[in-house]
């Protein structure tokens, strides 16, 4: 009974430094990121939230009215990113704006960090399509780096974060052909 | 009978007035170039560095608003099928002058941080030949993030192709407001 309670006990300190570890969490989420398509999957309507995955060689997203996918060999370039949003959006968001003693751009101040996904592949009739998601923060690069591994190809992108407001920066440097 | 000459008169007035104004329509059409579908290529930033989401948000919007302004098709930049196209448009499109903006700034300021983006649309005909030529901005001063700079650029993009091609046409009249 002791030498099980002494194991127990030394396996405990091992599960506290995983669960503590914030890069095997990013590997485990890798594999899926909860994610908004912004615009340009056929069929798929603005702003529709689903989870994003790659998987067999294909990007799908995962939203409630089906499934949209896109093949990794087809994709021409896929560019991470980093930007921000309002931590209050929506439909609160723009009622606080009629709040007194400007209590809604005091709202503004407060904003979320969150990756952006930029995706260009063309269709089997070779028109190019472009298609933006953006997930939360730490997960773009990931995704990213799945479609490199499953064939897709990136573009450098070293000087746009000259042109972009400061709390946003391209993440994408190496090209893959 | 003093009104019936009075009620003759304004028919007469009146079918004149229609008719000069159907004439002068038909005069308006510059050619007999009847465009049924519009080719949209690739948005080129030749010196102008423009980050990769807005290029795509460019080309994505530009698109969804060709398509509601009532295009029969609209052709994507390396289509093959748009090569069987007859009266087909293309939209080439240049990044002049981009300022990236501050949506925080925008929403804490109001004056400060706009969106700004400068587009030189130039529509051709199959053979390269230009049709029309003319610089459209797009712009976000108040509410929205920085991405709908390029959908206002759409919309203003979409009208001129509208109002030069299609309308001028007569070809398609089903006009969408939005």
């Amino acid at each position: 009974m002791i030498t099980k309670g002494k194991r127990f006990l030394g396996i405990v300190p091992l599960l506290v430094a995983i669960a503590a570890n914030p890069e095997i969490h990013a590997q485990q989420s890798s594999e899926s990121a909860k994610a908004v398509q912004i615009i340009g999957l056929p069929g798929v309507k603005e702003n529709a939230k689903g989870t994003l995955t790659v998987e067999n060689g294909n990007l799908h997203f995962v939203r409630n009215g089906g499934v949209s996918d896109i093949s990794a060999a087809s994709i021409q370039a896929v560019v991470a990113g980093i930007d921000s949003q309002k931590a209050v959006g929506k439909t609160v968001g723009a009622m606080s704006m009629a709040a007194p003693y400007g209590g809604g751009r005091f709202l503004s101040l407060f904003r979320k960090k969150i990756d952006t996904l930029t995706v260009e592949y063309r269709d089997a009739d070779g028109a190019l399509h472009g298609v933006i998601f953006t997930m939360p923060s730490g997960k773009a690069e990931s995704v990213k780096k799945d479609l490199l591994v499953a064939g897709a190809h990136t573009k450098a992108t070293a000087d746009q974060s000259t042109t972009r407001e400061p709390t946003t920066r391209s993440s994408c440097t190496e090209v893959k052909q | 009978m003093k009104n019936c000459g009075l009620v003759r008169t304004f028919l007469s007035l009146s079918a004149f007035f229609v008719a000069s104004v159907a004439v002068n329509a038909a005069n308006d059409r510059p050619t007999d170039f009847k465009p049924h579908a519009i080719q949209v290529l690739t948005i080129q930033t030749d010196e102008i560095s423009v980050p990769e989401e807005f290029q795509v948000a460019l080309y994505e919007n530009l698109i969804h608003q060709l398509e509601k302004r009532g295009f029969q098709h609209v052709y994507r930049d390396g289509d093959r099928s748009a090569s069987g196209a007859s009266n087909l448009v293309v939209l080439h499109c240049t990044v002049r002058r981009f300022k990236a903006g501050n949506e925080m700034a925008r929403q804490v300021i109001t004056v400060a941080g706009a969106t700004s983006i400068s587009i030189h649309c130039q529509f051709t005909n199959e053979a390269g030949q230009s049709l029309l030529e003319q610089d459209v901005t797009g712009n976000v001063r108040f509410f929205g993030g920085n991405l709908r700079a390029t959908y206002d650029f759409a919309k203003k993009a979409s009208k001129i192709a509208y109002k030069n091609f299609l309308a001028t046409s007569g070809s398609n009249r089903q006009y969408k407001t939005n």
